[in-house]
């Protein structure tokens, strides 16, 4: 029972209200034909179980754990419904972890003592996946880590962990190399307090350092609503900042954006606006922001439109149906991370963690966000495991209500739909 | 920097008078049931969430809405003040204040918590009242926040009139003062302590109707003003609806300008929530009284 | 009657001894972690229930215990238990400033006091980062390096012994009285002659260390700290879990707490749903049963139990 009346905007809901006829009716021939496919097709025997983390209630980030986990479960029916793994159907136990370290500790080995899990992904909160990644190094089972950022995770280098979403070196120096190819010379920077504020800024800083690029900090409680003080304050710097870079996922992004919007700080024509996090590719973003959203440019964790295979393209319209929202780039890691791993189980022709690990470095399995490779180098210590060709473009809206698949690509230059590297309203 | 400072004092007004709205309603209800509401907050987010549905789904204009939402918190407040307050009035209830302590800090763990389940984890925004912002120099404002300034004080001034003009206003100022002397000259005390509550509870819903289209509503949206407010109300003297509306103002601009003159920007955002607890936390060692308040520092 | 008592508690002594045997590592770490919140629940029972003082602070002496010892091994290199105990040693001592300076104020404005204390000192964990690592939490270096948790499980269940039998020998000694005469009303008894300063710090001293230590053993078992801890929603669940067993026994609460982490554990897969019931359950019980469940369980048990089977003692309580 997640939503009542407000159906037309909110995409998370376990009625699945979204299912179209035709999909019921596919489903239902999926079903009928099935008995005729033989043994192989039916997904029958005790089911293979994975286990998923993330959070889904408060403190945690439960918006964006409910669509991770929604997502996940749409993976587990497709997988089923093409007969399962080894002839056996998936399932999946999926455990809360409130955001919180403790918890996610707890859920990790109940998971792997309760649930007897043959491997493991999800997750959302770094904090969290760096004490559940101790009881999956401990027990040896292998974690696919989705939507964590932290170089961290990946560089305590147990053979275990995998990541398939991008890390914080990845995502920021590319930022900041936006930056100095846009021509930014002075930038404001707002970032929330926690893992992935403090660590985005200081990879965005250690580019603009490179370069010599002026730039100025404030921080921010993730659960702030007004920045009107702080955006004075910048505003009235002289010289005028040419950028406002602000690193916010929590709900008070949408208010920060509204409020710099509204107080005429950016986007003008002087000063431009980037908000990192994800909350700018949300499902709920343009009911929040309104015009504000307008101009603004952020990170897109999905492949590129020009880019998309027939499962990215499968996935979004079928996401989109049943949700009535584009997925975010969270959700579709947390999708690519069931299939992954069913792809290594089936590959390795068991359940054993050696197995799966190994078939996990030498996947090379294409899912909704491109070719999956895991590094098995080194150096640096967060390359070991992690997805390096993570996908991952930045955009700048120019419409009012467009989907972030559809807006300018600014950056990476060999992804890029527009000449320019930014555009300031006029 | 002498603008800036009069720009953030005037930003901290228009906050300071929605922080004076849900104060208020906190005060009414110390002074008639005499207990502290630890789910006032939870009530304030409840009418945001009010006005969302209530425009979202009824096509009733924003305006309206805010009196529909009103109307809904003053109704969820006399139902949650039935059901579950009734021993506070009881002779053989024994430490009536722990119970009121404990019984709404319950509700609002339960509000806060269905309310993810109700209204999905994702902020939701009503429709602005009204679009664009007041321009003056370089004095900008949204005339959404302008719109809900002036509203509180119109709901303020409504509410010192009906305390001191209305024969209901004086039989809850009497109850407010002696239960036993009200009810001697026959005032019904069962009715004006479910009055105060609802009442209480209307204006917390007011304000987060009026909010709803400055700050996006979030189910945890109540834990920041309900500190705020229990600061307020401290500040202004317990049970004293002028004091906190006073207060209120108080804080929203002194609160704007420690934003506005911590020396570290890194950190001022930050500690600008930590401000009115801190205030607090002062404000009861020091005068526990309040800036206009009555002697309250125990409560029978 | 009294070789029964001792016959009941050495059979719970075995099965608390043997439990790491019985049950699979899960299990196991869900014992430990319900044996942490039972301390916290029995010490605010001893603060709240007993003495009277109403706080809703006491998480911010977990979370301080934790940082504390956290930190201190961590600069100066001390042993984890010499940490441990440095850092519940420090919250006792800050649980007595923050009782000496909360003399004036009782009841609610106390539970508004002790709330802000504890906001207050989340901020400054979640903001002053470069020490505490914020959100982003900060390592914490380990007890044991032991595969298993059976270690752990001892020195909690060790603790949660040794922090009972302190907090039940103070309730149950003349200072018991006292702190009951303070609750009940506070004038009368310092006119009695109880001096009311000293066992109103005292109590705050000595619940907040108990809630410091709990909070310095969390810190090597989990291996990760955030400011959370000290999260409003936390305090939630504890008093929850101290009213839903009876916050005026310290047994009770203990159990409250063992069996709502218990619950919390079942019910996972119902995220969100989870603390929608534990907020019920604790509206509930005040409403209807205010000593708590156990105690009106026990009522049950009492009441269909034949007279003759009482002590003498029952049947007076009865009467």
């Amino acid at each position: 029972m997640q939503d009542k009346g407000n159906r037309d905007q909110r995409p998370v809901t376990k009625l699945v209200p979204g299912l179209s006829r035709r999909t019921m009716l596919t489903a239902a021939g999926a079903a009928a034909t099935a008995p005729l496919l033989g043994r192989r097709a039916r997904a029958a025997g005790e089911p293979i179980v994975l286990g998923w983390v993330g959070p889904l209630s408060p403190p945690g980030g439960y918006a964006e754990g409910i669509l991770m986990k929604d997502a996940a479960a749409m993976a587990v029916e497709e997988i089923n419904a093409q007969g399962g793994v080894l002839g056996r159907p998936i399932k999946v136990v999926y455990a809360d972890t409130r955001g919180m370290p403790a918890e996610g500790r707890t859920a990790a080995e109940r998971l792997v003592q309760e649930d007897k899990v043959v491997a493991v992904f999800g997750e959302f909160h770094s904090p969290v996946a760096l004490a559940e990644i101790e009881v999956f190094h401990k027990y040896g089972v292998p974690f696919m880590a989705c939507d964590v950022w932290s170089d961290k995770i990946t560089a305590k280098g147990y053979p275990e962990v995998f990541r398939n979403s991008t890390a914080v070196s990845l995502i920021d120096t590319t930022i900041g190399e936006w930056m100095v190819a846009a021509g930014f010379k002075n930038v404001a920077m707002l970032t929330e307090k926690d893992d992935i504020g403090l660590d985005s800024r200081k990879a965005v800083a250690a580019v603009l350092d490179k370069s010599k690029v002026h730039y100025e900090t404030a921080d921010a409680e993730p659960t702030l609503t007004d920045f009107t003080a702080q955006i004075l304050r910048f505003k009235s710097h002289q010289p005028t900042y040419d950028l406002f870079f602000s690193e916010f996922a929590e709900a008070g992004a949408y208010d920060m954006i509204r409020q710099s919007h509204d107080l005429g700080f950016a986007p003008t024509a002087k000063t431009a606006i980037y908000n990192s996090g994800g909350a700018a590719v949300d499902p709920t973003f343009w009911q929040n922001a309104g015009q504000a959203g307008v101009n603004l440019c952020t990170e897109n964790v999905g492949l590129p439109k020009s880019g998309w295979n027939d499962k990215t393209k499968a996935f979004v319209k079928t996401f989109t149906a049943r949700f009535k929202a584009s997925p975010p780039g969270s959700a579709m890691e947390s999708y690519d991370a069931a299939w992954l791993l069913a792809e290594a189980i089936k590959a390795s022709g068991g359940t054993a963690a050696k197995g799966i690990i190994h078939a996990l470095e030498t996947t090379s399995w294409v899912g909704t966000r491109g070719k999956y490779s895991f590094s098995t180098d080194r150096d640096p210590a967060w390359h070991y495991h992690q997805f390096m060709d993570a996908p991952l473009t930045i955009i700048q809206y120019d419409k009012y209500k467009q989907s972030a698949d559809n807006a300018p690509i600014l950056w990476p230059r060999k992804f890029a739909t527009v000449p320019y590297t930014i555009k300031k309203p006029v | 920097m002498a603008e800036y400072l009069l720009i953030q004092s005037l930003n901290g007004l228009v906050i300071g008078v929605i922080y004076a709205v849900i104060a208020a309603g906190l005060t009414i209800i110390f002074s008639i049931l005499k207990i502290v509401n630890f789910a006032h907050g939870e009530i304030y987010m409840m009418g945001g969430y009010f006005g969302y549905f209530v425009i979202s789904m009824l096509g009733i204009p924003p305006i309206p809405a805010i009196f529909v939402a009103m109307a809904l918190a003053f109704l969820l407040s006399v139902a949650l003040e039935r059901a579950l307050l009734t021993p506070l009035y009881s002779p053989t209830t024994e430490r009536k204040s722990d119970y009121g302590i404990l019984v709404t800090f319950g509700i609002s763990i339960f509000l806060r918590n269905i309310a993810i389940i109700l209204f999905g984890p994702f902020p939701l925004r009503p429709p602005s009242f009204f679009s664009g912002a007041l321009v003056v120099g370089d004095f900008v404002m949204t005339w959404d926040r302008v719109f809900a300034a002036g509203a509180g004080v119109a709901l303020l001034g409504l509410l010192v009139l009906f305390l001191g003009r209305t024969s209901w206003g004086q039989a809850l100022n009497a109850v407010s003062q002696s239960r036993e002397s009200a009810a001697i000259v026959g005032i019904n005390d069962r009715l004006a302590y479910t009055m105060a509550f609802g009442l209480g509870g209307a204006f917390a819903g007011a304000a987060g109707a009026l909010v709803g289209p400055i700050y996006a509503l979030t189910p945890s949206m109540g834990l920041q003003p309900d500190t705020q407010a229990f600061a307020i109300v401290v500040l202004g003297g317990m049970g004293s609806v002028g004091g906190s509306i006073i207060a209120g103002i108080l804080i929203g601009v002194s609160e704007s300008l420690f934003i506005a003159l911590f020396p570290d920007p890194s950190r001022g955002l930050s500690y600008a929530q930590a401000f009115s607890l801190l205030v607090l936390m002062v404000v009861l060692l020091v005068r526990p009284t309040g800036l206009f308040g009555r002697t309250h520092t125990a409560m029978e | 009657m009294r070789a029964l008592r001792l016959a009941c508690l050495a059979g719970l002594a075995a099965i608390a001894l043997a439990f790491p045997h019985l049950v699979n590592a899960y299990w196991l770490t869900v014992g430990i972690l319900a044996m942490f919140y039972a301390i916290i629940a029995a010490s605010w029972t001893l603060l709240v229930g007993y003495a009277g003082q109403f706080s809703f602070g006491h998480m911010a002496f977990v979370s301080l215990g934790a940082y504390a010892a956290a930190l201190l091994v961590q600069w100066l290199a001390l042993p984890v238990p010499i940490g441990m105990l440095v850092g519940a040693l420090l919250a006792m001592v800050v649980g007595a400033g923050v009782g000496f300076v909360c003399l004036r104020i009782r009841g609610p404005y106390l539970a508004i006091f002790t709330m802000a204390f504890s906001e207050v000192l989340r901020i400054v964990f979640l903001t002053e980062n470069e020490i505490t690592g914020g959100a982003s939490g900060l390592n914490v270096a380990p007890l044991f390096t032991s595969r298993s948790n059976a270690p752990y499980y001892y020195v909690a269940l060790g603790l949660l012994v040794v922090s009972l039998a302190v907090m039940a020998a103070m309730v149950h000694s003349r200072w018991g009285l006292f702190f009951r005469a303070i609750r009940e009303n506070e004038q009368a008894a310092a006119a009695a002659g109880v001096k009311v300063v000293r066992f109103r710090i005292l109590v705050f001293a000595v619940a907040s260390g108990f809630a410091g230590l709990a909070g310095a053993f969390y810190g090597p078992f989990i291996g990760i700290l955030t400011p959370d801890i000290g999260s409003v929603d936390q305090m939630g669940l504890v008093v929850a879990m101290a009213v839903i067993g009876g916050s005026e026994s310290l047994v009770a609460a203990v159990i409250g707490a063992l069996s709502v982490e218990a619950l919390v554990e079942a019910l996972r897969a119902y995220g969100q749903w989870r603390l929608v019931l534990f907020g019920l359950l604790l509206l509930l019980t005040m409403r209807f049963a205010r000593n708590g469940l156990l105690a009106l369980a026990w009522e049950q048990v009492r009441r269909l139990t034949p007279a003759s089977w009482r002590t003498p003692h029952a049947r007076e309580a009865a009467e």
